[in-house]
């Protein structure tokens, strides 16, 4: 895994590990941070992927 | 003799104000100077007005909540509040000194708990207050950083499709002015807020005003004009650590990361939760710089900023400790 996308994970799970002790009102605030952060991990793990295969593409064929 | 107790320190709450508005004045200004937008003194200026317009914008919540949210009340004397500010301005000049960008309001609440304590013991933190704050102590950085991501991911979209990148960075430069005008909206809502707080305590605590009463319009005005000249004296120290050392930013960036930091203070500001202006500013430009590359971050500095974080309430709230037993073994 890339280290950005791990840094993302990382931030998800902190967010996640906040809901219980927040208070119920503003619990939703953990929850909407943790969830940006997993579509960020995912984003960043599937453009890292992207970059791969095009520079796998581009790369000179022996 | 109270009286005059009470005007000290609301001199000092006030030049707690002054220094937050001089220490945070780089928050809002690092990238609209640095990339020459505007000159320092203009900047300043127009981060100093919209420090000032904030009472027009936000409540009063925040101010409550350092009031009556932190420690109980009942405990809060004089002495009580001038050793907290005394441990909140200490630990804000060492942290200067340095050149850290800490927090003036976790320094704040650090003060005024270890004052507290050391008065009435640890029954007198108020737990659900403190939970809230710890909470967002940790979330505020994440929320900038996220949002600044989200942005910046956004308007690389918009660049990408766009093609006029000349055309797009002139009207970066220019939406610089706006995003500054946010975030230094933000910084005076939540910012001075603390400060009003810390009045209003200091008033309940000496019997001039009963627990629960709103504040009244010459502290919200006065904590406005203080913080406003503060940050019109402008503190440059913290611009560089704030403007290029964590990442370098452009005017795009400056934009996305000013401009979610100002979305986080506006929220937390509306639900009358008192956050670090500096770490929610300081997780969105990480934020924005991760967009690029991890390595784009220096997480040296980074991690200097965390340290400085983690260190912040303790810190001023030994200061405070040891200023309320000299307080209390002089009286």
């Amino acid at each position: 895994m890339d280290r950005r996308a791990g840094f993302f994970l990382v931030a998800a799970v902190i967010a996640a590990v906040l809901v219980p002790v927040t208070e119920a009102g503003d619990r939703w605030v953990p929850i909407a941070v943790s969830i940006t952060y997993l579509v960020l991990a995912v984003a960043s793990w599937a453009d890292r992927r992207t970059r791969r295969a095009e520079h796998r593409r581009s790369a000179p064929s022996p | 003799m109270e009286l005059a107790g009470v005007i000290i320190v609301i001199g000092i709450a006030l030049a707690f104000d002054f220094v937050n508005g001089f220490h945070d004045a780089a928050n809002s200004i690092a990238t609209v100077v640095s990339t020459r937008v505007l000159s320092p003194r203009l900047a300043v200026m127009w981060a100093a007005f919209f420090n000032f317009v904030a009472f027009l914008v936000f409540g009063t919540v925040v101010a409550a909540t350092i009031a009556t949210g932190v420690v109980d009340p009942d405990v809060l004397s004089i002495g009580v509040v001038f050793a907290g500010l005394i441990g909140a301005i200490g630990w804000n000049l060492i942290t200067f000194y340095l050149g850290l960008p800490t927090s003036s309001s976790h320094a704040l609440v650090g003060g005024i708990a270890g004052a507290a304590v050391a008065k009435g013991g640890f029954q007198v933190l108020i737990a659900s207050g403190l939970q809230k704050i710890g909470v967002f102590i940790l979330l505020s950085p994440l929320i900038g950083l996220a949002l600044a991501t989200v942005v910046m991911i956004g308007v690389m979209w918009g660049v990408h499709r766009h093609r006029n990148v000349a055309r797009l960075n002139r009207g970066f430069r220019h939406a610089q002015l706006v995003s500054a005008a946010a975030f230094s909206l933000g910084h005076g809502g939540n910012d001075a807020q603390k400060t009003m707080g810390v009045i209003l305590a200091v008033l309940i605590g000496s019997g001039y005003l009963p627990v629960g009463s709103d504040v009244p319009l010459w502290v919200v005005l006065s904590a406005h004009t203080a913080i406003g000249l503060g940050t019109l004296s402008g503190g440059w120290r913290i611009v560089k650590t704030m403007g290029s050392k964590i990442t370098r930013l452009q005017p795009v960036g400056g934009v996305a990361a000013e401009s979610a930091a100002a979305a986080t203070l506006f929220f937390t500001s509306h639900a009358g939760i008192p956050v670090s202006t500096t770490h929610t500013i300081t997780g969105a430009i990480v934020g924005v710089g991760a967009t690029r590359r991890l390595s784009a971050v220096r997480w040296g500095v980074a991690s200097r900023v965390v340290w400085a974080w983690i260190v912040t309430i303790p810190g001023a709230w030994l200061i405070a400790t040891v200023t309320y037993m000299i307080v209390a073994a002089l009286s």
